[in-house]
């Protein structure tokens, strides 16, 4: 039974094919139409299937208001981390601190090395992705007026400027699997970031949350300043071997308000196409769990 | 002087500051509203990140050309940069231009154009900066996207780029114009037209209309961005480019200077004979595609037909579409005009002809709530028309597939899930305006051009363009559509119950059936899709129940859903049809014992795979036979079938033949004489034909509806 306290964030995980791109930005729109909280979108800089994600986030971000937005999970590989902070920075601006970072170490390092990145093992992925944060974190400190040096195995900063600032304190949200990952998340990052069909079971969510904490609170920090957000919408076997996630509306509040009591999870973003499941998520479930939670923890 | 004015249409635009993003956009904003082309933002490694400031100044603009201009391929993968440029295209609607900063530009270069390039094979490149190991190309952008590089590379701009990028206060006129001979003798060496480089000016400073005309004029320099810090510097910049605008083009007239971009050698050796392509209206030539543009493959093609066209012209207003229509009758080559691109009789695409497309004409307005009266384009799919029409609480009856254009169908007939209830499509028509062959733009109803208001209803595609579309919707709500499966074994007995069960009904029931041949020891399988225009589940069961009985009934489904939960979405994506679609059609008054019977004969013949029947009758036949150009009013069914071999689906068709009583030439594709006659009876045709004469006396429109010399010979007899 863990619960971290924060306030919930419902969103979006919309699938960002360019066939027809003005639908998924109207699926972006629907996303706040329905009162959610947040949109994402996948990141595969190798698909050319797919509208890039850095500028569709942007393009989003001008056509809405109120959301907020975030990669699911952004490409390292491909995303070279100075230019991704200014970037991030940037779009916080503009959007009036409406930005989260989503960020993977990558792997599917054939296509990445297609594409000209640097293929790395898994560990060395993982390496890599705490340099970068360093990175971005630097270029971030605006504040601080001496030249950001880095000198990493994976990322070298030799004095570069500092900033922008972002307008908010951008949240660094890591989609991670391993224990590699999630004790770098307990060291260094702001939020978890997992798919529940990937991660199997509630099991594994329960060990993640440990693995996290524990990493933290060696690191001299409070577990509950690392939020957990959750990918559902798939469908797979729970302890009681009921099905998550397919049943009637009031079943899906109460397994979300169960996550959030339970395992900490405070971000919940559906995976759907769809503009009426958004609506129906928007405008039914979310209010039934917040209402659900908010009393639990009353 | 190393060169002059090379004709190109001059540009004015602003170049972004890039301290603060949120100015930045401000700026960019009023640039959209004062009418500027260009908004540009620099990339410098330090400050806020171009690409992202660019791509939201995309999602809050609709027309301006959005430029990146420095961009340094180094510090970031162009092999991302590539398809980030060609999303961002794709997103805009055609608006990106790439600026390349001078460091490393060439491999740069190379990584863009493999990666946007329409190709299946891999990109492999091993270049200093830029390493690919098989990427796979793609996306294509929506346009051809212009690659300008910065001023140190004048050598590289007129060997390999679209432009030459100079900042007028970092250079000296010396410098500058060295500069520019460098650019036309690379481009010359390259084998390239010096023309086909566009050379860009930034300016620091305030401008001034005389420097300006006279870099235009003697330097060539046509676009022309003004790095302004507030809208004050704006404002007055876009005054000084009216004022250069015009007096540039008068020294263009006066000069004889022909204004227009040229497009690449390698786009000029696609070109096809018999076009003068470097005659195309200069409103035109921005949006025009030829077979070497990145476009192409997105226009070519057809929903079922695979075309090859030479050009595709693609006006955006009325006026365009009589510039266009000028244009194409200077020429002896085919001539489409395409609304959807879903014809079936209807080709509008050719081989090596002009394409007139439609697709940007697709408004749909409200004209007046009270009588319900729609004006909509013909390039609007009636997948847009009626979830647009839906909140009003009214739909007009359509086709059964959201992608087919308006043009098409509202010139040929519309027989749809509301035609027994409500007509067709044609019925609901109450003024349409035409660009006439001679270039003449006419409205047309029942007081004005009412032989042309006849004609179209039903042949319009022999009479002119129509620009735009008046029609009175009709009040629809929910409706029940039902999708029932049965065993067709019994064809004969299915069919001819269909026939009675249908027309018994009231006409709240539209049904379309559509019969399988059997296949691998399948039986023969009928699928009825019918629609029941009641909300009330007890009326909707009770029109079902009696189709669902018509044979052993193997699957059922249900739904209530508005009107557009019938039309369906477009697809997404632009068509890939292939080769050449075989069908036949005819109308029916009854299906009689006899002609079902011909027709499971003609099922089982394996000529069809897919044969389908559709309801009409009821308020179609409401409308008398010389009101439209669509006659066969009496008609309670419409038949059509598709076949893979022209000679094996003709045959069997015509075996069956004698029991129709007409066709519905929308559906036809049998080109031997006499099938004209079928489809608009020999009254009909006759004046068909006076029309013809009267509007269109020189047949510019022979895409589609064509009368032969033989049929022509029956007319008289």
């Amino acid at each position: 039974m863990t619960d971290y306290g924060h306030d919930l964030r419902f969103g979006s995980f919309i699938t960002p094919t360019n066939a027809d791109p003005q639908r998924v930005v109207q699926l972006a729109e629907a996303v706040e139409a329905a009162g959610l909280d947040l949109a994402t979108f996948q990141d595969h800089p190798y698909q050319p299937g797919f509208l890039d994600t850095w500028t569709l986030l942007s393009y989003v971000a001008a056509r809405t208001r109120r959301i907020s937005l975030s990669g699911n999970v952004l490409n390292l590989p491909l995303r070279p981390p100075a230019v991704l902070a200014r970037s991030a920075a940037s779009l916080d601006l503009l959007s009036g601190g409406r930005f989260e970072l989503g960020l993977g170490a990558g792997g599917f390092w054939d296509a990445i090395e297609a594409m000209g990145g640097r293929r790395l093992a898994p560990g060395q992925a993982v390496d890599a992705l705490g340099e970068a944060i360093d990175v971005i974190r630097g270029i971030w400190d605006a504040g601080d007026r001496t030249p950001l040096r880095i000198d990493g195995t994976y990322y070298r900063v030799h004095g570069a400027k500092r900033g922008p600032a972002p307008a908010h304190p951008i949240g660094i949200w890591l989609g991670a699997y391993k224990p590699r990952m999630l004790r770098l998340i307990g060291r260094k990052a702001d939020g978890w970031l997992p798919t529940l069909p990937y991660l199997g079971s509630l099991q594994a969510l329960a060990d993640g949350n440990a693995v996290i904490d524990e990493a933290a609170a060696e690191a001299g920090r409070d577990p509950r300043a690392i939020r957990r957000l959750l990918n559902i919408g798939g469908e797979f076997p729970s302890r009681s071997g009921e099905r998550l996630f397919a049943g009637p509306l009031p079943q899906w509040s109460e397994q979300i308000a169960e996550l959030a009591l339970e395992h900490g999870v405070s971000g919940f973003i559906l995976a759907s196409d769809d503009p009426r499941a958004v609506a129906v998520y928007g405008e039914e479930v979310a209010p039934a769990v917040r209402e659900l939670v908010a009393k639990e923890r009353a | 002087m190393g060169t002059t004015d090379h004709g190109h249409p001059l540009r004015f635009g602003l170049a972004a500051p890039t301290g603060d993003p949120q100015a930045a956009v401000e700026l960019a904003r009023l640039a959209e509203e004062l009418g500027l082309d260009v908004v540009a933002v620099r990339d410098e490694p330090d400050g806020p990140d171009a690409w992202t400031l660019l791509s939201w100044i995309a999602g809050e603009t609709n027309g301006v050309r959005l430029a990146l201009d420095g961009l340094d391929l180094v510090r970031r993968p162009a092999s991302v940069a590539a398809r980030a440029a060609a999303s961002l295209d794709l997103l805009s609607g055609g608006r990106v231009e790439v600026g390349l900063a001078p460091d490393g530009a060439d491999e740069a270069i190379d990584i863009l154009r493999a990666l946007w390039a329409s190709d299946p094979t891999p990109v492999t490149y091993a270049g200093t900066h830029q390493r690919l190991a098989g990427a796979t190309r793609g996306p294509a952008p929506a346009h051809d996207i212009p690659i300008w590089v910065g001023g140190a590379a004048p050598d590289l701009a007129g060997r390999a780029a679209d432009g030459w990028s100079v900042a007028l206060d970092r250079v000296d006129a010396d410098a500058r114009r060295a500069g520019l001979a460098a650019v036309d003798a690379a481009a010359r060496a390259a084998g390239r037209d010096p023309r086909e480089v566009r050379r860009v000016a930034t300016l620091s400073g305030p401008a001034d209309a005389d420097e300006l005309e006279r870099l235009a004029r003697d330097e060539g320099f046509a676009t022309f961005l003004l790095a302004a810090a507030d809208a004050d510097a704006l404002r007055a910049f876009a005054d000084v480019a009216a004022a250069v605008r015009a007096r540039v083009a008068v020294a263009r007239a006066a000069a004889g200077v022909r204004v227009g971009s040229v497009r690449s050698a390698a786009v000029r050796a696609r070109r096809r004979p018999g076009i003068d392509y470097d005659a195309i209206p200069a409103s035109l030539a921005e949006r025009a595609v030829e077979p070497g543009d990145a476009r192409y493959d997105a226009v070519r093609s057809n929903y079922l037909r695979g075309g090859s066209p030479g050009l595709v012209l693609r006006p955006r207003t009325t006026a365009e579409v009589v510039d266009a229509l000028a244009y194409a009758r200077r020429h002896d080559v085919p001539l489409g005009v395409r609304s959807g691109g879903h014809g079936v009789s209807g080709r509008s695409t050719n081989d090596g002809g002009i394409v007139i497309d439609l697709g940007a004409l697709n408004r749909i307005e409200v004209l007046d709530p009270a009588t319900r009266r729609v004006r909509i384009g013909p390039g609007a799919r009636w997948g847009e028309v009626a979830p647009a029409l839906q909140p009003h609480g009214w739909a007009i009856t359509s086709g059964d597939h959201g992608g087919v254009g308006v043009g098409g169908l509202a010139t040929a007939g519309g027989i749809g899930f509301l035609s027994r209830e409500h007509g067709l499509t044609i019925d609901h028509i109450r003024a349409v305006e035409v660009v006439l062959a001679d270039g003449s733009v006419v409205r047309a109803d029942e007081h004005h051009h009412p032989d042309l208001f006849w004609g179209v209803r039903g042949a319009g595609s022999a009479l002119g363009i129509v620009t735009s579309f008046e029609f009175e919707a009709d009040e629809v709500g929910e409706l029940g559509f039902a999708q029932l499966t049965l065993d067709a074994s019994d064809t004969a007995t299915l069919l001819e119950r269909y026939g009675s069960v249908v027309e018994a009904a009231p006409r709240d029931l539209t049904a379309f059936l559509v019969l399988g041949p059997p296949r691998r020891g399948m039986p023969a399988v009928a699928t009825v899709m019918a629609a029941v225009d009641s909300p009330d589940p007890d009326t909707i069961v009770e029109r079902l129940q009696p189709l669902a009985g018509i044979g052993p009934l193997l699957a059922q489904q249900v739904v209530l859903t508005p009107y557009p939960g019938i039309v369906g979405s477009p697809d997404p994506g632009p068509h890939q049809g292939q080769g050449e679609p075989v069908t036949r059609s005819g109308l029916v008054d009854h299906i009689t014992p006899e002609f079902a019977r011909a027709a499971a004969d003609f099922l089982h013949s394996g000529a069809t795979y897919f044969f389908q029947f559709r309801s009409v009758g009821g308020a179609v036949a409401d409308v008398d036979e010389d009101a439209t150009a669509y006659a066969h009013r009496s008609a309670n069914f419409s038949a059509v079938a598709f076949g893979l071999s022209r000679q094996r689906l003709d045959a069997a068709w015509d075996r069956m033949a004698g029991h129709f009583n007409g066709s519905y030439w929308s559906f036809e594709t049998d080109r031997r004489p006499g099938r004209l006659l079928e489809a608009y009876p020999a009254a009909t045709l006759r004046r068909l034909c006076e029309v013809k004469r009267r509007y269109d006396p020189d047949n510019v429109f022979r895409d589609n509806v064509v009368l032969q010399p033989a049929e022509e010979a029956l007319l008289a007899s």
